[in-house]
């Protein structure tokens, strides 16, 4: 296993920047997810790792080798495809055995290997059949198999899950986060899936436009989000981000929204405001660190539920507020019921503050 | 409701009657095409197994009084001259067209695969500049190509028919070629890379095998084309050991005008490889138009 | 694509374009087989084509001592009563075998579309046309046609529809539809192939839609099958005005565009011209002129291949 370095990363398609200037290192052995929505250049940067596109300039390092020019397949990195791209004529063994028919191993090797891939992944049953004769899960274990089995430095992969159901989906989920424990593979993943990337990855790079956006552990991209990108792309539902007016009142700092009510900030709050480039700011705010009172209380916001979506264990009741939608999520206990008059309290320990000019996160000090 | 419940089944009659005649009237035309299909061939075949004296007769015999293959032994005796020259046109088509074939296929191959992968400047300039090659009758190219053809020594040989017949084939064959690698995932080929191939590797070891159709229909279409050609042929050859079978059956039988018989065997024997051919390997041939030419 | 340069900043984008060249120089490797070959077989024809139309090349003298008379041969060629019968021979040729081949071929397809027992042999029965040589094809229906043992005429006496087995093909009047059914004859299962193939593209789902939604057949041919067709049947439609335009052994065989020209198409003239009166010069404008007329057509076959294709595959 080896780590994975990428220094001021570009490529360009004429004028377009599919990938900006994108640095950051994975560590040996960790599970990284670059994560976005399409076309936020995220498989761009994953095919320039794999070498099955040429960069336009920085550097890719696997191990401490750089590898900007050398050919995919003498890159030692393994890939597993959103379609699962198995060789159709190929049988399940014959699929398994390519990597190591291409490195020229001798023949009972390749079967030794073949066989122990097969039994980690549980499908010896399958080896003779032809992909198209398995399910999408089996297909998806194959494409992980024929990754494993020659034990490459860095394993990439491309949206594996997105083809699956549901159910399958969070099944693969675990089986690979599984795999990455056990053989403390190095792994990236692409997926435009937050929350695959939230639940099954060390650190998770953020991309959006071919820019670098957040590049942290998932707890803290989901507690402490750079800007308002990362803000609304992280956390399902979306956090609820409020575009207000800053002004000072009393000493203090005041957020007025053009709807005419206002909130005064606490002490360390009003600091970060302080630092904002104009009066311009966003209040960010997740679902679940808003209360939701049915009764007028001190320092709640009125506002009128608009939908109201119970799923079970919890109720999510969506509101505008200064044009904005607004997520809270309320026990099922609390009925709400549409057009209903509801106060919104924020949690000023757990709110999240942007600049309105600069989408930035603002920070205390 | 009861309105409803009364007129549903009339209207389920009136439609079945409706379609039935759109049947019975394809039914209708199927057996005229295949009357006017088959009936020449047929009167071919009957022609064939004439003898001279039973072809010439009017009212003709619709099924001759003594059928014989005396036309067909005289055709394939090598003792005969006859024979000799057919068989030797024979072997002339054989090696003109297997040559054209797999000329074709080496180099359309590449070009195909590159006209669908590659995004190189000037790639669609180029391939509709080989696609416009099939604009252009024969003849336009008749006399510069033989005027180029004895500069380089070519004429009389074997070589210029199998240049210039490289050039019918290709156009179509790299357009359903490319067709098909349209539609195999580039992801197959980026697995192979990263699996330790090399960009040819992936190719040859991955994508040639799943192209296979395109590429029978391809040497299938470049085999009949050659085999069929008849005005380079007839042009550019002048020997009579070089004849192939078109040209030279047409030589011949300007010599015998009257050997009907022996015409419809020969036309029938000349038939017979491209049409063995063809049927054996049909099913590719449309499939490889479905997937390569049509569906876009 | 980069083809295309702008009115202005052409300069500033060729270095652009040159410096992509240079990088996608590996790709060219695989195209240059099929071009090379291309441009021996037909940019240098086209180039010696054009040039020898303007020079006089009597009969009997060296090609290399031509002599250049300007546009003469043009001026002769367009003045002269041959060109226009063959020109009017050549519409009615291309015109009506496009249009009735395609028809046929059309129905064929729609007719076999459905499966029933035997489909498989009727379509290769079909095909075999297509199949054989044009020279033997020729030749069969010559034998056919024949003015004294022909048996058509030999049917036609028979029914006691003609006192004596007409001349097909000796005829001025019959020549010409004569050849065109041939032509057919040996066209039609083109159209067939390319239009089935076609029909297999059209989406189910639609057909059922529409039949939910209540149309009839004829209603589900025409506002769904045939407009999904379209794309395939202008190709077919001009690939087969195309190898009309251009066809030679029918003809050539059957009557050597006789008697007395009425089967004379300009394929067959230009090249009696050429190799069987030695006069190239003349010859050659006469394909200069074809060639124009081609382009023209040229352009539509693109447009529509290029709406075949938009898809752009790209690595």
């Amino acid at each position: 296993m080896a780590h994975v370095v990428l220094k001021d990363l570009i490529k360009t398609y004429g004028s377009f920047k599919a990938v900006n200037e994108v640095s950051l290192t994975v560590n040996d052995g960790e599970f990284v997810a670059l994560v976005g929505p399409s076309g936020c250049g995220k498989t761009t940067t994953l095919n320039l790792i794999a070498g099955l596109i040429p960069i336009t300039s920085g550097d890719i390092l696997i191990g401490d080798r750089v590898v900007n020019e050398l050919d995919p397949k003498d890159r030692d990195i393994a890939m597993v495809f959103q379609n699962y791209a198995l060789y159709p004529q190929k049988s399940v063994y014959m699929n398994l055995a390519f990597p190591l028919q291409m490195r020229k191993l001798p023949k009972d090797e390749i079967d030794k290997k073949v066989r122990e891939a097969a039994r980690v992944l549980d499908m010896t049953q399958l080896l003779e059949r032809k992909p198209r004769e398995l399910s999408g899960g089996q297909q998806q274990r194959v494409a992980l198999g024929r990754a494993l089995v020659r034990d490459p430095a860095v394993f990439l992969m491309d949206e594996p899950l997105s083809n699956l159901d549901a159910k399958l989906r969070v099944q693969m989920r675990s089986e690979i986060k599984r795999f990455h424990q056990d053989l403390k593979a190095t792994i990236v993943y692409v997926t435009h899936d937050q929350l695959e990337a939230v639940t099954m990855a060390d650190r998770m790079a953020v991309m959006n436009g071919g820019y670098l956006q957040q590049y942290d552990s998932p707890a803290q991209v989901f507690a402490h989000p750079a800007n308002m990108f990362v803000a609304s792309f992280v956390g399902s539902p979306a956090m609820s981000l409020i575009p207000l007016q800053a002004s000072t009142a009393n000493g203090g700092i005041v957020l007025t929204s053009a709807e005419g009510w206002s909130l005064a900030l606490s002490q360390p709050n009003a600091r970060k405001v302080q630092r904002a480039t104009s009066g311009k700011v966003v209040l960010g705010a997740r679902h679940s660190t808003i209360k939701l009172h049915k009764s007028a209380v001190a320092g709640a916001i009125p506002a009128k539920a608009y939908t109201v979506e119970p799923t079970g264990d919890v109720t999510f009741v969506q509101a505008f507020l200064s044009g904005a939608i607004v997520n809270i999520s309320v026990p099922p206990t609390i009925a709400v019921a549409p057009d209903e008059q509801i106060w919104l309290e924020f949690d000023q320990e757990r709110i999240h503050l942007f600049d309105g000019e600069t989408e930035m996160a603002l920070q205390a000090n | 409701m009861s309105t409803i419940a009364e007129t549903a089944p009339r209207d389920q009659t009136r439609r079945r009657t409706r379609f039935d005649g759109w049947r019975w009237g394809g039914r209708i035309f199927l057996v005229f095409m295949l009357l006017y299909t088959a009936l020449p061939m047929i009167w071919m075949l009957i022609t064939s197994i004439k003898s001279g004296f039973a072809a010439m007769q009017f009212p003709p015999q619709w099924w001759p009084d003594e059928p014989t293959l005396a036309s067909y032994q005289k055709l394939l005796d090598p003792q005969n001259s006859v024979g000799q020259d057919f068989l030797r046109f024979f072997w002339n088509s054989l090696y003109v067209s297997t040559a054209t074939t797999i000329l074709s296929v080496i180099v359309a191959v590449p070009a195909a695969y590159a006209f669908s992968r590659f995004t190189f400047p000037g790639r669609n300039f180029l391939f509709f500049a080989v696609l416009l090659r099939n604009m252009f009758p024969a003849v336009i190219f008749l006399v510069p190509l033989f005027i180029l053809m004895r500069a380089i020594g070519l004429v009389n040989t074997h070589g210029s028919l199998i240049l210039t017949y490289l050039t019918f084939g290709l156009p179509l064959a790299i357009w359903l070629l490319k067709g098909f690698y349209d539609n195999i995932p580039v992801q197959l080929e980026q697995a192979a890379r990263i699996d330790g191939a090399t960009r040819f590797q992936a190719f040859i070891l991955i994508v040639m095998p799943l192209s296979a159709p395109g590429i029978i229909a391809t040497a299938i279409y470049s085999f009949i084309g050659a085999w069929n050609e008849y005005i380079y042929a007839y042009t550019f050859l002048s020997k009579n050991e070089q004849l192939t079978l078109p040209v030279g059956i047409q030589r011949f039988f300007s010599e015998n005008t009257t050997d009907f018989p022996g015409l419809m065997a020969a036309s029938f024997m000349m038939s017979v490889p491209v049409v063995v051919l063809f049927l054996v390997l049909q099913r590719y041939f449309v499939r490889a138009l479905t997937e390569g030419a049509v569906k876009h | 694509m980069t083809i295309v340069a702008g009115k202005t900043g052409a300069r500033q984008r060729l270095r652009p374009l040159l410096r992509k060249i240079w990088e996608h120089r590996a790709d060219y490797a695989y195209v240059l087989p099929a071009i090379a070959v291309m441009l021996i077989v037909i940019a240098y024809p086209i180039y010696y084509t054009i040039e020898l139309s303007f020079f006089n090349t009597p009969p009997g003298l060296q090609l290399r001592d031509k002599i250049f008379i300007g546009v003469d041969n043009y001026t002769a060629i367009l003045t002269s009563p041959v060109f226009w019968k063959v020109t009017s021979n050549t519409l009615i040729w291309t015109l009506a075998s496009t249009f009735i081949a395609f028809v046929l071929g059309f129905g064929c397809a729609l007719a076999l579309h459905r499966d029933f027992i035997g489909r498989g042999v009727l379509r290769a029965i079909l095909i075999i046309p297509w199949v054989i040589s044009a020279v033997a094809a020729s030749y069969i229906w010559k034998w056919i046609y024949h003015s004294d043992f022909g048996i058509i005429g030999a049917v036609l006496v028979g029914l006691g529809l003609a006192d004596r087995p007409p001349n097909f093909i000796d005829s001025v009047s019959t020549v010409l539809p004569s050849l065109i059914v041939v032509n057919i004859w040996r066209e039609f299962p083109f159209a067939m192939i390319m239009m089935m193939a076609g029909l297999q593209t059209v989406p189910d789902q639609l057909l059922r839609a529409a039949k939910v939604d209540g149309a009839n057949a004829w209603q589900r041919f025409w506002h769904v099958t045939f407009p999904h067709l379209r794309n395939v049947s202008t190709v077919t439609i001009l690939l087969l005005a195309v190898a009309n335009f251009n066809s030679f052994i029918i003809p050539w065989i059957m009557t050597g565009g006789g008697p007395s020209n009425a089967s004379h198409i300009w394929i067959t003239h230009i090249y009696e011209l050429a190799f069987g009166r030695q006069r190239w010069g003349v010859a050659s404008a006469y394909s200069v002129l074809l060639f124009f007329i081609l382009m023209t057509l040229g352009y539509f076959y693109v447009r529509a291949l290029s709406g075949n294709d938009r898809k752009d595959g790209s690595a």
